[in-house]
C-alpha cells in the first residue's frame, strides 16, 4: 500500500540517522593518523629516467593532449645526437586532478604517478612544477623500458643496431 | 524615581543577557549542527579549533570578519548593504515578547522574565515574522544576480504560503488560552501542554516553522545545488555572516515560540523554569538538525502543493473543530 | 554519365570517374595512401580495396583505378575488402619503426589513421625490421627513410607535378629508396610539397622540426602574401609563434601545392627585431596616445597648411579593408585622397590589370588547361613561382609554352625561349615585327590561348598592348585570356580602389613639391619597395612628421617620428585581391605577441603572471584606422560598407576564408592609349632589375628560415656585351645607373638577351627595386684605386 510505504519511508531515515550518530566515525585523523594508501595510488607525477639513466621523456606531447584539464605544457627540442627531449616541461599541480591519463598516454613510460599526495601549500605558483622539479633519477614503477632501444632511429645504438632490426640497406644495390 | 531607574536597569540587564545568550546560542548551534550532522554521516565534524572544536565559532567569526566585503558592480548598493542587517534585526526583535521563565522576585519587585510582556505578543510575533522576509527579498533583489533573484522569489512565495497555515494553527491556541499574551498562554498550559490537547495544530505549526526557517526540507530559497547560494549568492564576509546568524537566531526564536505555544513554556517539574525553557528549545533545535540530516529537499511544486492543498485546509478545519469542541465543553 | 551504387547509395558521376571519386562525392572516404587528388592514382599501395558485386570485374578491386561503369554495385564495408585492407595495413607496418612519439607526422599521419581504420593493432610478424640510412636534403626537408611505405607520392609530386629533377626513387625489391642520388639540398623551388603529400613521417618540415603537434597548432585558412598569385595556405602557429605553413587548396588558384617561398618564408612574423611598441620621437607610448597624437597633428597641419600638408600612403601589402579605410580617413581629414601604393609604375600596371584587362583575366586553373601560353617578360620562378608549376601542368596536358624574355628564364617544363630585350618585346606586342604576325597565327590557331605578361618589365604600357593583342586574338568562339603578374599580394586591390584615371599622382612628385608636412606610411617602406629609394630618402628631411604603421623592421620604421605597430597578415583577418582579380579572405591564425620561445629564452615560460601578453600591442591596421575614424571596430561591418560603396565587390560580406574566392574586377573601357618608349642612349645597356627567387619581397627578406636560399649580389651580362667592354666573369664591375652606381661581381650568361644588364633585387642587394621605368645603365671595369 503506497500510503503506508510513504509513511514508513518518511520516518525510517530518522531512525537511520539517529542510529548512525552512535556509531564510530570512519574519518582518518590525518595528520596524526597516516592513511594507508593502495599500491597504485595516484598522486604527484614524476618524470622518470630509462635504465641507462637518460631522460625518458621524448616530448611527444601525448600527455599534454591526454590531460583533461590541460595542465601539462612543454616544448620539444632536438639534441646533438638526434634525441628528442623536452626543452621545458611544465606541470601545474594546482590544476591537476590526478586522473593518471597522462601516464596512460605516455608511450615511453616517462611520466608516472607516485603516492606522494602532500602537495598543499599557500602559494599556487609553488604548485607549478618545471622539468627540474619533476625529473627524478630512477625508473619509477616501470624499471626496464628504454624507448630508444625499440625504435629504428639511431640514438642509443647506431641505425639498424637495435634488437629486431637489420642493418641499413644498400640502396645502390640492384641484386635481386 | 529610583523605582523607575531600577526598572530601567533591570530591563537593560535582561536585554543584554538575552542578547548575549541568544547570540552565543546561535553561534554554538552552528557548531552543534555541524557536529551532529557529521556524526549522522559517520564523520567527526569540526574538531581542530580548540578542544573538540569548541572554538570553531570564534574561528568562523574571525574568518568572516576578515574576508573581503564584496559588493557586485551592478548591485543596488544601499539595499544590498542593508538587507543582511534587516534579516538579523527582525529575528532578534521577535524575542522581546517571549517569556522565558516565571516572574522573579528581586529587590521586592516582581520581575517578569520577558523583555516586554505585550498583551498582543502573538500578533507582534506574527507581524515581525512577516517582516523578516524583507531581509531576504531585498538582499536577493539588490544583488542583481539571477540566482539571488530566483532565491528571493522562491523565499517570498514560500513564506506567504506557510505563514497562512502558521497563523491559522495558532488560532486554536488563542482560543484555548483566551489571550494573545504569551505569558497568559504559558500559564494556561500549566497542567497539560497544548501539544497534547491539540496535536494537529502542533504538527501544522511545527511544519510551518521549519518552512519559515528556510531549512531542509524547505530550503528552496538557498538550494545550493541549483541556485548556487540562493538569495545570498553574492554576499561575502560579515554580511553573509549576518544572514547566516539571522537564520540560526530565527531557529532559536521559532523553537521558543513552539515551546511557548505548545510545550508549556517554562513550566515543568523540579527544575527552575528557565532551565526547562532552554531544554525544550534545545530539543526543538536538535529536531531541526535531525530533520536536516534525514530528509531530502522538496521539489518546488511539492512544497507549494503541500502548503496550499494540505496544510492550509487542515489548519482551517482544525480551527473549526477546536471552536466546536470549545463551545461544546462550554 | 554512369550511375552506380556504393554502399546502397546511388550516385551519378561524370564519364571516366573512378569508384574512388564517386565514393568521395557521396562523402564516403575509402582508405588510401598512394592516390592524391592532384597526382591521380597509380595503384601502388592496395589500400583502397573495395568489393564489386555487379560490373565487368567482380570481386576485390582497387577503387582508385577502377573506372565507373553503368549499374555497378560496390560496397566498401564488405568483410572481404575489410579483411584485405586490414592485411594491407599490417604489411605496411611490417618494417615500420616504433617511433611515432618522436615523429613529427604523428597526429596528422595517414599511416596511423589507416592502421587504426584498417583494424590492425597487434604486430604478428616476428622478423627483423628493415632500416635505411638517411640523407641530408638541405635546410627545408628532414628525411627519416625507415618510415617509408613506398607509395611513390613524393616522386610523383616532386618530379611529375612540379618538375624537379634531383629527387627520385632508387634501388630494387624491398630496398627502394626515395631521395637524391647524393645527399645535398633539394634544388626545386617546390620541394616543400613533398612534406604535404608524404602520408608518413619520412619527409617532414625541417624548419618546424619537433616544434608542435598538429593538434596543438592554431590554424586558419589564409592567403600567401609572398607574390601576387595569392595561393591558398594553411599557416599554423603555437605559443604566439608562426611555426609552419602548409598548402591550402584552391582549385582556381594553386590547386594543392605552393612554392617554397610561401611555405618556408613565414618567419617574418616572429622576426627578432620586429617593432612591437608604439614610439613617439623615440619614446615608447601607448597605441591610444599615439593615435591621438596622429589625429591631432594631422588636423592641425591641414588647418594651417592646407589639404596638401598630409599625405597618406597605402600599400599593396596592406589588406583591402585597410586601404579602403585609409581613403575614408583621408576624406574625413579633408586631405588629398591617399596614394595606395608607393611603387608608381607597378601601381599603374596593376591598374591596367584591374580596369582594362578586367574582362579577360585568366586564373591559374585556366593557365593549367591552356593549350598555348605565351609569356611576355615574365620569369615565373622569380615573380610568381606557382605559375611555373601551372605552366608545367599545361605542358603535361599537351600545351605549348612560348617565352619572350630578356632574362635566362628557367621553367620546370619544356618551353621555347626567345631572348628579346624589353624594347623588342614591346615592339612585338605593338605588332610591328615579323614575329608578331607569326605569333598572331599561332594564337588564332590555339583553342585555349593565354597570354601572360609581367607587369614589372612590361609596365602599364606593355600590359595595354597585351590587352589589345588579346582582344584581337579573341574570336566569337573563344576568348584569348590574359594572366598578368603583378607586384604585391594586394596590388590588384590597391589598384581597384584607386580611381581609374588618376591625375599625375606620384609619391615623389608630391613629396618633392615641398608642400607635404606629414607622411603617413601604412605598411609600406618606399625606401625598399619603390624605385628611387635615394630620392625618397632625400625628401624625408623636408617632412615635419613621418608616421609609419608596420609589422616589419623596415629601415623606414626606424626613421619614423611616430611609429605604430600593426599586425602581420596571419595575426588578423583580412583580404587580398590576387593578380587575376580574385578576392580572397584570410583568417586570424595567431594572436600578436612575443613568442614563448622568446619570453622564456628557450627555457620554460617566465614564472610571473601579467594580465597582458608581452609584445601584444600591435593591432590590425584596419582597426587602428577605424579608431581614428571613430565608430565600432567591426570588420564585417566594414566589408558590408565596402560592398555597398564598390559594386565590383558584391558578395564580399558573405565570403568566407578558404573558399575559391570571388572575382572582383571593375570593367572600364580601355582608357588612353599612348606611350612613348624611351630612346636607348648609345653604348648603354637596358637595365633589368628582377626579383630574386628568395628575399626580394619584403616578407621573405625578413624570413630567416629562407636565408639559406638567398642569392648573392651580382650582375649578369651577355658574354658578347662583356667581351665588348673587356670585362671578365668573376670580376667586380661598376654599374652606373640613374639612381647611383654600385660595384658588383660579374657573371656572364648566354641566355641573357644582348644589350641588357641584369641585377637581382634581394636581401644582399636591395638598392635597385624591380619594376621601375625602363632604365639604362653603363657597366665598366672597376678602376683600381686605393
Ligand atoms: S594526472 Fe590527469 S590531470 Fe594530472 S596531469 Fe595527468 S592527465 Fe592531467
Ligand atoms: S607522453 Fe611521455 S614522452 Fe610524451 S611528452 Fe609526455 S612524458 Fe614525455
Ligand atoms: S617518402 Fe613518403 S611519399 Fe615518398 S614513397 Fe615514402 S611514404 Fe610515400
Ligand atoms: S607562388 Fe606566390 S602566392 Fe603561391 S606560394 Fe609561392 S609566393 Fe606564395
Ligand atoms: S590508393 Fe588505390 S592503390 Fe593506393
Amino acid at each position: 500500500m503506497p500510503l503506508l510505504r510513504d509513511i514508513k519511508g518518511s520516518f525510517q531515515p530518522f531512525w537511520v540517522t539517529l542510529r548512525n550518530m552512535f556509531r564510530k566515525p570512519v574519518t582518518v585523523q590525518y595528520p596524526e593518523q597516516r592513511p594507508e594508501l593502495p599500491e597504485r595510488y595516484r598522486a604527484r607525477l614524476i618524470l622518470t629516467r630509462d635504465p641507462d639513466g637518460a631522460e625518458r621523456c621524448v616530448a611527444c606531447y601525448l600527455c599534454s593532449a591526454a590531460c583533461p584539464v590541460d595542465c601539462i605544457s612543454l616544448q620539444a627540442a632536438e639534441a646533438e645526437d638526434g634525441r628528442r627531449y623536452a626543452a621545458w616541461f611544465r606541470l601545474n599541480f594546482a590544476r591537476c586532478i590526478f586522473c593518471g591519463l597522462c601516464t596512460e598516454a605516455c608511450p615511453t613510460l616517462a611520466i608516472q604517478v607516485t603516492a606522494d599526495f602532500e602537495l598543499a601549500g599557500r602559494d599556487p605558483l609553488k604548485l607549478v612544477y618545471e622539468k627540474e622539479d619533476l625529473l627524478v633519477d630512477h625508473c619509477g614503477r616501470q624499471p626496464d623500458y628504454n624507448f630508444y632501444r625499440q625504435t629504428g632511429i639511431g640514438v642509443t645504438a647506431p641505425r639498424g643496431g637495435n634488437p629486431g632490426e637489420s642493418p641499413p640497406v644498400d640502396v645502390k644495390d640492384l641484386l635481386p | 524615581m529610583t523605582e523607575q531607574l531600577i526598572m530601567l536597569g533591570l530591563i537593560l540587564v535582561k536585554l543584554l543577557l538575552v542578547f548575549g545568550v541568544i547570540l552565543s546560542m546561535a553561534a554554538y548551534l552552528v557548531l552543534a549542527e555541524r557536529k551532529i550532522l557529521a556524526r549522522m554521516q559517520l564523520r567527526y565534524g569540526p574538531n581542530r579549533a580548540g578542544p573538540g572544536g569548541m572554538m570553531q565559532p570564534m574561528a568562523d567569526l574571525i574568518k568572516l570578519l576578515t574576508k573581503e566585503d564584496f559588493v557586485p558592480a551592478q548591485a543596488d548598493k544601499w539595499l544590498f548593504l542593508l538587507a543582511p542587517g534587516l534579516s538579523a534585526l527582525t529575528a532578534l526583535l521577535t524575542f522581546a515578547v517571549i517569556p522565558f521563565g516565571p516572574p522573579l522576585q528581586i529587590f521586592g519587585q516582581t520581575v517578569p522574565l520577558v523583555i516586554c510582556d505585550l498583551n498582543i505578543g502573538l500578533l507582534y510575533f506574527l507581524g515581525l515574522s512577516s517582516l523578516a522576509v524583507y531581509g531576504m527579498a531585498l538582499g536577493g533583489w539588490a544583488s542583481n544576480s539571477k540566482y539571488s533573484l530566483l532565491g528571493a522569489i522562491r523565499g517570498l512565495s514560500q513564506l506567504i504560503s506557510y505563514e497562512l497555515a502558521m497563523g491559522l494553527s495558532v488560532v486554536p491556541v488563542v482560543m484555548m488560552a483566551r489571550s494573545f499574551s504569551l505569558t497568559e498562554i504559558v500559564l494556561a498550559q500549566q497542567q497539560i501542554p497544548f501539544a497534547l490537547l491539540n496535536p494537529p495544530a502542533f504538527l501544522i505549526f511545527l511544519i510551518s516553522i521549519v518552512a519559515e526557517s528556510k531549512r531542509i526540507p524547505f530550503d528552496l530559497p538557498e538550494s545550493e545545488n541549483e541556485l548556487v547560494g540562493g538569495f545570498h549568492t553574492e554576499y561575502s564576509g560579515m554580511r553573509f555572516g549576518l544572514f547566516f546568524v539571522g537564520e540560526y537566531i530565527n531557529m532559536v526564536i521559532l523553537g521558543s515560540m513552539l515551546t511557548v505555544l505548545f510545550l508549556g513554556g517554562w513550566s515543568g517539574p523540579w527544575l527552575p523554569g528557565v532551565v526547562w525553557f532552554i531544554i525544550k528549545v534545545l530539543a526543538i533545535c536538535f529536531f531541526f538538525i535531525w530533520v536536516r540530516g534525514s530528509m531530502p529537499r522538496l521539489r518546488y511544486d511539492q512544497l507549494m502543493n503541500f502548503g496550499w492543498k494540505v496544510l492550509l485546509p487542515l489548519a482551517l478545519l482544525n480551527v473549526l473543530i477546536t471552536g466546536a469542541v470549545l463551545l461544546w465543553i462550554g | 554519365m554512369p550511375t552506380l551504387t556504393i554502399d546502397n547509395q546511388q550516385v551519378t558521376v561524370h564519364d571516366g570517374a573512378t569508384v574512388f571519386e564517386a565514393a568521395e562525392q557521396l562523402g564516403i572516404v575509402i582508405p588510401h595512401f598512394c592516390y592524391h587528388k592532384a597526382l591521380g592514382a597509380v595503384g601502388a599501395c592496395r589500400m583502397c580495396a573495395v568489393t564489386v558485386h555487379a560490373g565487368i570485374f567482380k570481386g576485390l578491386q582497387m577503387a582508385c583505378l577502377l573506372k565507373v561503369e553503368e549499374g555497378m554495385v560496390v560496397t566498401t564495408g564488405d568483410p572481404r575488402s575489410v579483411e584485405f585492407r586490414a592485411r594491407v595495413a599490417e604489411w605496411q607496418m611490417l618494417n615500420h619503426p616504433h617511433d611515432c612519439p618522436v615523429c613529427d607526422e604523428g597526429g596528422e599521419c595517414q599511416l596511423q589513421e589507416m592502421t587504426i581504420a584498417g583494424g590492425h593493432g597487434r604486430r604478428r610478424y616476428r622478423g627483423e625490421k628493415r632500416t635505411y640510412n638517411n640523407q641530408q636534403l638541405g635546410p627545408f626537408i628532414a628525411q627519416e627513410m625507415n618510415r617509408c611505405i613506398q607509395c611513390y607520392r613524393c616522386v610523383r609530386t616532386y618530379r611529375d607535378y612540379c618538375g624537379g629533377r634531383d629527387f627520385g626513387v632508387m634501388g630494387s625489391r624491398n630496398r627502394v629508396f626515395f631521395g637524391r642520388f647524393q645527399a645535398g639540398p633539394l634544388e626545386s623551388d617546390f620541394s616543400g610539397n613533398i612534406v604535404d603529400v608524404c602520408p608518413t613521417g619520412v619527409l617532414t618540415d625541417k624548419t618546424y622540426r619537433f616544434k608542435s603537434r598538429h593538434w596543438d597548432l592554431q590554424e586558419a585558412a589564409s592567403v600567401c602574401p609572398h607574390c601576387s598569385l595569392g595561393c591558398a595556405t594553411l599557416p599554423g602557429g603555437r605559443y604566439r609563434e608562426l611555426q609552419r605553413v602548409r598548402s591550402g587548396i584552391n582549385e582556381q588558384v594553386n590547386g594543392c601545392f605552393i612554392c617554397d617561398r610561401g611555405r618556408f618564408g613565414s618567419s617574418y612574423v616572429n622576426h627578432p627585431d620586429r617593432p612591437r611598441q608604439a614610439r613617439l620621437a623615440e619614446q615608447p607610448v601607448t597605441v591610444v596616445d599615439a593615435l591621438q597624437q596622429l589625429a591631432g597633428q594631422a588636423r592641425e597641419l591641414i588647418e594651417t597648411h592646407g589639404p596638401e600638408a598630409v599625405l597618406l600612403l597605402g600599400s599593396s601589402r596592406a589588406t583591402l579593408e585597410t586601404n579602403w579605410l585609409l581613403q575614408r580617413w583621408a576624406a574625413e581629414l579633408g586631405c588629398r585622397p591617399p596614394l595606395l601604393a608607393a611603387h608608381t609604375p607597378r601601381h599603374q600596371a596593376a591598374r591596367v590589370a584591374a580596369f582594362d584587362l578586367a574582362d579577360r583575366l585568366a586564373s591559374l586553373a585556366e593557365v593549367r588547361q591552356a593549350d598555348l601560353l605565351v609569356l611576355f617578360a615574365v620569369d615565373p620562378l622569380a615573380e610568381a613561382p606557382l605559375l611555373a608549376v601551372a605552366l608545367r601542368q599545361a605542358v603535361r596536358n599537351g600545351g605549348r609554352v612560348l617565352v619572350y624574355d630578356p632574362r635566362p628564364v628557367e621553367l620546370p617544363c619544356e618551353f621555347e625561349h626567345q631572348s628579346l630585350t624589353v624594347l623588342q618585346i614591346r615592339n612585338l606586342l605593338a605588332e610591328e615585327t615579323v614575329e608578331s604576325t607569326l605569333l598572331r597565327e599561332l594564337l588564332d590557331r590555339a583553342a585555349r590561348p593565354v597570354l601572360i605578361g609581367g607587369g614589372d618589365l612590361l609596365g602599364a604600357g606593355g600590359l595595354r598592348h597585351l590587352q589589345r593583342l588579346a582582344t584581337k586574338a579573341s574570336s566569337a568562339l573563344r576568348p584569348c585570356l590574359v594572366h598578368p603578374v603583378l607586384g604585391g599580394p594586394n596590388s590588384f586591390g590597391s589598384a581597384l580602389l584607386s580611381p581609374p584615371e588618376p591625375g599625375e599622382d606620384d609619391l615623389l612628385t608630391r613629396l618633392e613639391s615641398g608642400r607635404v608636412k606629414m607622411l603617413v606610411c601604412l605598411e609600406t617602406d618606399p625606401l625598399l619597395e619603390a624605385p628611387d629609394g635615394e630620392r625618397f630618402a632625400d625628401t624625408l628631411t623636408r617632412l615635419d612628421e613621418l608616421v609609419v604603421f608596420d609589422y616589419l623592421p623596415t629601415p623606414l620604421s626606424v626613421h619614423a617620428t611616430l611609429f605604430i605597430p600593426s599586425t602581420a597578415p596571419v595575426e588578423a583577418a583580412g583580404s587580398f585581391i590576387n593578380n587575376e582579380g580574385r578576392l580572397q579572405l584570410f583568417g586570424r591564425v595567431i594572436e600578436p605577441g612575443l613568442p614563448i620561445a622568446v619570453t622564456g629564452g628557450g627555457d620554460h615560460p617566465p614564472r610571473e603572471f601579467f594580465t597582458v601578453t608581452p609584445g601584444s600591442d600591435p593591432q590590425p591596421a584596419w582597426q587602428l584606422l577605424q579608431q581614428l575614424l571613430g565608430g565600432r571596430a567591426d570588420l564585417q561591418a566594414v566589408r558590408q560598407r565596402m560592398q555597398v560603396a564598390l559594386p565590383c565587390l558584391a558578395g564580399f560580406a558573405e565570403l568566407q576564408p578558404g573558399g575559391p574566392g570571388l572575382r572582383a574586377a571593375a570593367a572600364v573601357a580601355p582608357g588612353r592609349f599612348e606611350e612613348s618608349l624611351p630612346e636607348q642612349p648609345l653604348g648603354s645597356l637596358q637595365l633589368l632589375v628582377t626579383p630574386a627567387r628568395y628575399g626580394s619581397d619584403l616578407f621573405s627578406r625578413y624570413a630567416d628560415k629562407l636565408a639559406p636560399r638567398f642569392s648573392a649580389a651580382g650582375i649578369i651580362l651577355n658574354p658578347q656585351d662583356a667581351a665588348e667592354r673587356g670585362l671578365n666573369a668573376g670580376e667586380r664591375v661598376i654599374l652606373d645607373t640613374d639612381a647611383g652606381s654600385y660595384r658588383l661581381p660579374l657573371t656572364c650568361h648566354a641566355g641573357l638577351a644582348a644589350g641588357c644588364a641584369l641585377v637581382e633585387n634581394s636581401a644582399a642587394f636591395p638598392h635597385l627595386v624591380p619594376g621601375g621605368e625602363l632604365g639604362f645603365c653603363q657597366v665598366s671595369a672597376e678602376v683600381a684605386h686605393d
